[in-house]
């Protein structure tokens, strides 16, 4: 297998890592997100459900943010496990492009918590989730050529993404609330935009990082690349059968509704963990084509 | 039962090519190569290279290496034997991070000849 690195048992903790952190992301951003698009439509209880989720996340991810340093350190002492405590590998570790990423991604979760603070502290959290999108264009490839646009790109796929993630909560609940099924409605109709905006910025990425399809099919990236895009799609027809078929028939008061839209959500929040462990591994053990 | 399916998935493609990076671009002696002496143990990369920790091994344990590059980043890594190595093979193991963050690893073998 082309471009595929060696797996030992601390990547496949940092690969654990990574994709809790992911979600600790995703959860977090999404939670502000949906409380700032659907502070009218949505009920008080599931605001405030949104809001808590995101705090929790944001307390999560900063957590798992110190975490992943110790596993990096680990990594690249070869002393093992005790490298995660050595201080000159936390600090090569802090020099490198994880430092940067770091304090955007740490500022970023800390300005979430502002959620906590009544009125203007919503807009100190929308600014913490732009900080946390822009922590990720500040690792890995996302630093290759054309800079710019695969920043922009990654930001973009990452605001999109952690709409729909962090709304799926919040939905779950708002499903069985007498004026939920109007806002699944609203929100399947905000979502589609963002689903366009998911694939777009993240085909593009692909294509930069890919350089060619019979790249994808060679190597150990572009097969694992495939395999999320396969769980996306996967994903994409219960989010399309939702809003298709069971936000209406909720809309009708349809017998038994209430419980077939929170399985189908509990079910997308399954495929949601699955794409995120995917992306990890991508992330952690593969090498775009562009790169080999 | 993550942790079991990502090292089965480790095991099915275990015989793991080195990460894209680690393109260590010749090595002295060379990946393979069955030498007389080895004056020094060299390696170069087409990216700038923190090379953290070393080791060299042969069927007898570990060998002492004196390394001449420090570890700052450095598209060129020099290490010398302590003492002339004795016929057999050898292993060179290393560990770092790339410019980008990425942790690395590689190695070569050689032999050494009488």
């Amino acid at each position: 297998m082309t471009g595929l690195a060696h797996i030992d048992g601390l990547v496949v903790l940092a690969i654990v890592a990574k994709a809790l952190g992911y979600s600790a992301a995703l959860l977090a951003m999404g939670g502000v997100l949906f409380a700032a698009v659907f502070s009218q439509r949505a009920e008080a209880s599931v605001l405030r459900l949104a809001r808590q989720l995101a705090v929790g996340a944001a307390l999560v991810g900063l957590a798992v943010l110190a975490v992943r340093f110790g596993i990096r350190a680990a990594r690249i002492s070869g002393m093992g496990i005790e490298g995660a405590t050595d201080a000159m590998m936390l600090g090569f570790v802090w020099e490198s492009p994880l430092g940067t990423a770091a304090i955007w991604r740490g500022l970023g979760e800390v300005a979430i918590l502002a959620l906590l603070i009544p009125r203007f502290g919503q807009w100190i959290a929308m600014a913490g989730t732009v900080a946390v999108a822009i922590s990720f264009a500040q690792v890995g490839h996302a630093l290759g050529e054309p800079r710019a646009a695969l920043a922009v790109l990654l930001v973009l796929h990452l605001l999109a993404a952690a709409f729909w993630v962090g709304a799926l909560v919040p939905l779950y609940k708002a499903a069985r609330d007498p004026a939920g099924a109007e806002l699944l409605h609203h929100f399947g109709n905000v979502a589609a935009f963002g689903v366009a905006i998911v694939i777009f910025a993240g085909t593009s990425l692909a294509w930069l990082l890919s350089g060619s399809v019979t790249a994808l099919l060679g190597t150990a990236y572009g097969l694992a690349l495939l395999l999320k895009v396969a769980i996306v799609a996967v994903l994409l027809c219960f989010a399309a059968f939702n809003k298709m078929r069971l936000v209406p028939a909720l809309r009708t008061k349809k017998s038994g509704a209430i419980r077939a839209l929170q399985r189908s959500i509990s079910l997308e929040m399954l495929a949601v963990t699955v794409i995120l462990l995917a992306t990890a591994i991508i992330t952690s053990v593969t090498a775009p084509p562009v790169n080999l | 039962m993550i942790k079991q399916t990502l090292l089965g998935l480790a095991v099915v493609v275990a015989p793991a090519l080195a990460f894209a990076h680690s393109k260590s671009e010749a090595t002295t002696p060379a990946n393979g190569a069955t030498v007389t002496e080895v004056p020094e143990l060299s390696m170069r990369f087409d990216d700038p290279m923190r090379i953290i920790s070393v080791t060299l091994t042969s069927p007898d344990g570990d060998v002492e290496i004196e390394r001449e590059t420090g570890m700052d980043p450095s598209t060129e890594f020099r290490a010398l034997p302590l003492e002339e190595l004795a016929p057999g093979s050898y292993r060179f193991d290393w560990r770092g991070m790339a410019s980008d963050g990425h942790p690395m690893q590689g190695s070569f073998s050689f032999t050494v000849a009488e």
